[in-house]
């Protein structure tokens, strides 16, 4: 498997002079400025950045939660930037699995039913199967024994394992997760590190936004923005190579 | 096992019960208003058309001066074009009340009560046929004469001659006017009964069924031929009526309480459209987020839509199972009621399935076109706008004027803090604009509604006081022939309490036509004109009324212009008096009910004309106190004064009778109008309760953010009473405005279906000034609640609430 940058296979994700800019009373913000950015299959790429440069609206952009100003965004040689809020919410259900900063979990569903619904939508597994899976994901992150519970009974960081545990549910190829160990403890946090690490071996490919410079340096690439735009990229080796 | 979704729904609908038992109340209440009125009003036309079928109702009635028997009776049943006939004796008698009080009784003797072919009486409890020398009251009339069946009451004849009769039995004769309306009771007793009263046998009113009962012009003629014959007999009629042809007496009345409750109906169906549609919008904005999560974990609008459709079903069939049977239950009390009132039989309460049906409509299919409206809307924000907590205080507002006014910046006076607040909350009332508008709406409907209806109730009165107006006397007495003048007045000023005296004369008159045919009779009133009369006009429809000096002027009942088109306003009028033809010129015509024509000529040239100088029939007084008891007083010393002197008294009306009959009239509507008030309040106060909390609840984040800043319980309570206020307030103020053309629109209508013409307007405000204190009240209330509910949460209930 070729990790580097130089990968003669297309990448899985091409962000193409992606501008985005938010227009509010207080007036406009240019979030994003052209931002170029080729991630490729197996990669772990890490973004960093200060608070307010842009790396939740990365993430929303590559996603497809959020349309951009102008760019284009490519997922598996799909145009994202065209689609709309329909189209790209089944590109995303198939292949991504997001994690919030803010978790935005159901209030009304319970923990498992939590990490149960994006199976549901994507009408992937029997519903016995969705339970057996979702409980063994809340095995990997470690709250399965608060299976039954609301997420509101959870800590921070139980609930930020909980959102993670809900991203895997539909086994996606790519994986996007803003701030995924910001409320973590150092153990958990690198607990959480190793599922990914483990997901990246599977070849799959994981985005991780982190201000965090230790965890910052597991991945095998990091993107650093600056105001909207990617100030350098650097290479790092593949953790397995 | 359920998919994750449902799970969702379920936990949705019933983890949150304060939620759901609001949306389900102010979905219900609606319905409910909606359902009671669609029901009632088909119950009551259905049991009004059995009702009237059932008793083989009269074409017409023809009275007789003279007596007549059997055998002038089967040779109008003979007659080709009858169908049907049959008669009574109808005496104008006075009963005496468990209080004492006089009244009149109109007494009927049928000949054999088993065998009445047309407008049929029959039993109701008690004895029947009415044994000798007791009698029977019509159901209706029970409650008027103050008695029971087993009582036993005085009755005096017009022959003075005065009996102590038994109330066997009550008897049911929805052919007459209910007794409480028309103020006067019915009793029913046979010949026999009759004889020992010292009265002759015979009848005096004859009762025809037509061939073709249903074509009105057609039964005039038949009922025309049978007077024509009649007074070929030699017999004088000095009344005849054609009835309408299947309908009760109180028909145009009821008519019009059903279309009232039809535009309310319609009124409520707005209503209940609106709550229903304000509820659904409001839980899909407070799930907004939700849903934005769902859709980028995958969902597709497919699937959340249907999520949410199931979910809105749910709340409409919860809504639905409590307001059908309520509404259902409803409609029945409420028609008993008014059956009972108006005197006829429900047959069947069954409800229409037409109204559940539209009940079902709005309660299902409304809520769902309403959640795919936002739905639809919500297709064009990405998901990250919708779970963006930046589209809190994105909200649209600073652009327009309104905005700027309210942020009141400019205004100077708002740096006194308390209003700087006030404005806040309205600040706030307006930032989810959709919202507010639907809220408004609602209960700016419920408000014009209310007002409205208080406006009818005014409007009725004032009417009533139009109606009598004219009749510028406290008491008017008819006496059984003609008096001097003079010794009238004379005798009347000497009762201490009687200030002032005026005489009128009553004469019968014909109308001869051009081609010497006539009509039947019609009376003629000659009031005298002078300033102090104390007869002014009634309502006068075209021209004027009578003047001073007016010689062969005449005053007609506007229909009277209709019915016979030879006369015009302005031209002259043929009227054959005391046996002689004297011609007058129409110099005016009044509103007036016409089925009892009359006509208004000048005292001084009548009894000029007809040798009576100084005679008069009737005498009005006017009392020196007007309160109902000084009047009462009065009048009876003067009616025992009049005996004593020999003047005999044959009906006495006061001011008082004549108001409370035209009221006891509108009596049933006033009430109706009421109970549809209350409704309304109900519906209203109910709607802006669901709404308010809605709100609330939608806001319990905010609620717990400014908590976990600082501010007190009661702070943030008064935060959402405020705003509770200035929406009721708004609602009020528009109500308030929107109620003058409804209430115009309602005042049309019904005056139309009751009396030809519309109501005289009035706008009520002591209506007006007590909706503001509900809604007031109502708005406090329904903010109160859920603003407490929300401040005794703690912040992380609070916060961890969605
Ligand atoms: N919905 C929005 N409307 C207006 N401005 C926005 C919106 N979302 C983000 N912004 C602005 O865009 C810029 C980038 O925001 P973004 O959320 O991407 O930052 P971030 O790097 O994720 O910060 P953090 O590390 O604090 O999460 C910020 O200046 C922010 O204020
Ligand atoms: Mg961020």
């Amino acid at each position: 498997m070729n990790l580097s940058i130089d990968n003669p296979s297309p990448p899985l994700i091409e962000l193409r002079s992606v501008v985005k800019v938010y227009n509010s009373l207080a007036g406009s913000v240019m979030a994003l400025n052209c931002v170029s950015l080729q991630i490729f299959q197996g990669e772990f790429l890490v973004v960093t950045g200060k608070s307010g440069s842009g790396k939740t609206t990365l993430v929303n952009i590559i996603t497809g939660l959020d349309r951009l100003t102008s760019g284009e965004v490519w997922v598996s040689g799909s145009p994202m930037h065209r689609f709309g809020t329909e189209k790209a919410a089944r590109l995303r259900g198939g292949t991504m699995g997001v994690v919030f900063q803010s978790f935005e979990l159901l209030p009304t569903l319970t923990v498992l039913q939590n990490v149960m619904l994006p199976m549901d939508f994507a009408r992937r597994y029997s519903v016995w199967e969705q339970r057996k899976r979702a409980f063994n994901l809340l095995e990997q992150v470690d709250i399965a024994d608060h299976a039954k519970k609301q997420p509101s009974a959870l800590s921070g960081g139980q609930q930020q394992r909980l959102a993670i545990a809900r991203a895997m549910a539909n086994d996606p190829a790519i994986l996007v997760a803003d701030e995924p160990t910001g409320s973590l403890d150092s153990a958990t946090a690198a607990a959480v590190m190793g599922i990914f690490e483990g997901l990246v071996q599977e070849g799959r490919t994981v985005l991780m936004v982190t201000h965090d410079k230790d965890i910052a340096k597991r991945g095998s690439r990091t993107a650093t923005l600056v105001d909207g735009e990617i100030a350098d990229a650097q290479i790092k080796e593949s953790l397995h190579a | 096992m359920l998919r994750a979704r449902w799970y969702k729904v379920i936990n949705d609908l019933f983890g949150n019960k304060t939620r759901t038992l609001l949306i389900v109340l102010s979905m219900s209440v609606g319905l409910f208003a909606l359902g009671i009125i669609l029901s009632a009003r088909t119950i009551l036309s259905e049991g009004l058309a059995e009702s009237f079928a059932a008793i083989n109702p009269s074409s017409g009635t023809v009275r007789t001066t003279e007596l007549f028997d059997e055998e002038f009776l089967e040779s109008v049943r003979s007659m080709k074009d009858v169908q049907e006939a049959d008669a009574r004796r109808q005496i104008s008698a006075r009963v005496r009340t468990e209080l004492g009080e006089w009244k009149n009784l109109t007494v009927f003797v049928v000949a054999d009560y088993d065998d009445i072919r047309v407008n049929k009486v029959s039993s109701q409890s008690g004895v029947w046929p009415p044994p000798e020398r007791e009698m029977l009251i019509e159901r209706a009339a029970l409650s008027v004469i103050g008695a029971q069946v087993g009582d036993v009451v005085l009755v005096r004849f017009p022959n003075d001659t005065e009996r102590k009769i038994l109330i066997a039995g009550s008897a049911y004769d929805p052919a007459q006017l209910p007794a409480q309306i028309d103020g006067t009771p019915y009793g029913y007793i046979t010949f026999d009964t009759l004889e020992w009263f010292g009265e002759p046998y015979g009848f005096n009113e004859l009762h025809v069924l037509a061939t073709h009962a249903q074509d009105k012009d057609w039964a005039q003629q038949v009922v025309n031929h049978v007077k024509d014959k009649a007074e070929k007999s030699g017999y004088t009629i000095p009344l005849s009526m054609i009835a309408e042809p299947g309908q009760l007496p109180m028909n145009d009345v009821l008519q019009g309480i059903l279309l009232l409750m039809g535009l309310l109906g319609v009124l409520s169906l707005f209503l209940s459209i609106f709550l229903v549609v304000n509820t659904v919008s409001a839980l899909l904005t407070q799930q907004k987020r939700q849903i934005g999560v769902m859709k980028a974990v995958g969902g597709s609008t497919f699937q959340i839509l249907g999520m949410y459709l199931v979910m809105v079903l749910a709340y409409g069939v919860l809504a639905l199972l409590i307001a059908i049977p309520l509404g259902m239950a409803g409609a029945r009390e409420l028609s008993s009621a008014l059956a009972v009132f108006f005197n006829f039989e429900i047959y069947s309460t069954e409800v229409p399935p037409l109204t559940i049906k539209i009940q079902v409509v709005i309660g299902l299919i409304l809520p769902v076109l309403a959640s795919l409206i936002p739905f639809i809307s919500s297709l064009r924000i990405s998901a990250a706008e919708a779970m963006s907590i930046y589209s809190i205080s994105k909200g649209r507002f600073g652009k327009n004027w309104i905005d700027q006014i309210l942020s009141g910046s400019n205004l100077w006076f708002t740096r006194d803090l308390s209003l700087r607040s006030l404005l806040l909350s309205v600040r706030n009332t307006f930032r989810n604009k959709g919202r507010l508008t639907l809220t408004l709406i609602t209960l700016t409907l419920g408000s014009a509604t209310f007002i409205s209806v208080f406006n009818v109730r005014a409007s009725l009165s004032s009417t009533v006081e139009d109606m009598i107006k004219w009749f510028n006397c406290d008491t008017m007495l008819t006496l059984d022939r003609a008096y001097r003048a003079e010794r009238l007045n004379r005798e009347a000023l000497s009762v201490p309490g009687v200030e002032k005296t005026d005489v009128w004369i009553q004469l019968p008159t014909r109308l001869v036509r051009s081609d010497d045919s006539e009509s039947g009779m019609i009376y003629m009133f000659a009031p005298t004109v002078k300033p102090d009369s104390l007869i002014v006009s009634p309502t006068i429809a075209e021209g004027r009324w009578l003047a001073e000096g007016d010689d062969n002027a005449v005053v007609v009942p506007s229909a009277f212009l209709q019915d016979e088109p030879e006369l015009e306003l302005g031209g002259n009028i043929v009227l054959k008096v005391n046996g002689k033809e004297y011609t007058f010129k129409i110099v005016g015509t009044y509103i007036g009910m016409a089925f009892l024509p009359v006509v208004y000529a000048n005292y001084d040239y009548m009894t000029r004309i007809t040798n009576r100088i100084g005679e008069a029939d009737a005498l009005m007084i006017s009392t020196r106190d007007h309160d109902p008891v000084s009047v009462d007083a009065a009048t009876s010393m003067l009616e025992a004064h009049f005996e004593s002197v020999g003047i005999r008294v044959s009906m006495l009306t006061t001011i008082n009778m004549e108001r409370r009959d035209a009221e006891a009239s509108f009596d049933a509507i006033v009430a109706l109008l009421l109970v549809m008030a209350i409704l309304l309040a109900l519906v209203g106060g109910l709607g802006l309760m669901g709404t308010m909390s809605i709100n609330v609840l939608e806001r319990t984040r905010e609620i717990g953010v400014l908590r976990a800043i600082g501010a007190s319980n009661r702070g943030v309570a008064m935060v959402f009473i405020r705003e509770g206020i200035v929406i009721g307030l708004m609602s009020w103020v528009m109500g308030a405005i929107l109620a003058i053309p409804t209430s115009q629109g309602l005042n049309q209508a019904l005056g139309q279906a009751v009396m030809g013409v519309p109501l005289t307007y009035s706008y009520s405000l002591p209506g007006m000034w007590l909706w503001l204190v509900v809604v007031v009240l109502l708005s406090i209330l329904a903010s109160f609640i859920p603003a407490r509910t929300a401040s005794r949460l703690t912040v992380r209930e609070v916060l961890a609430y969605e």
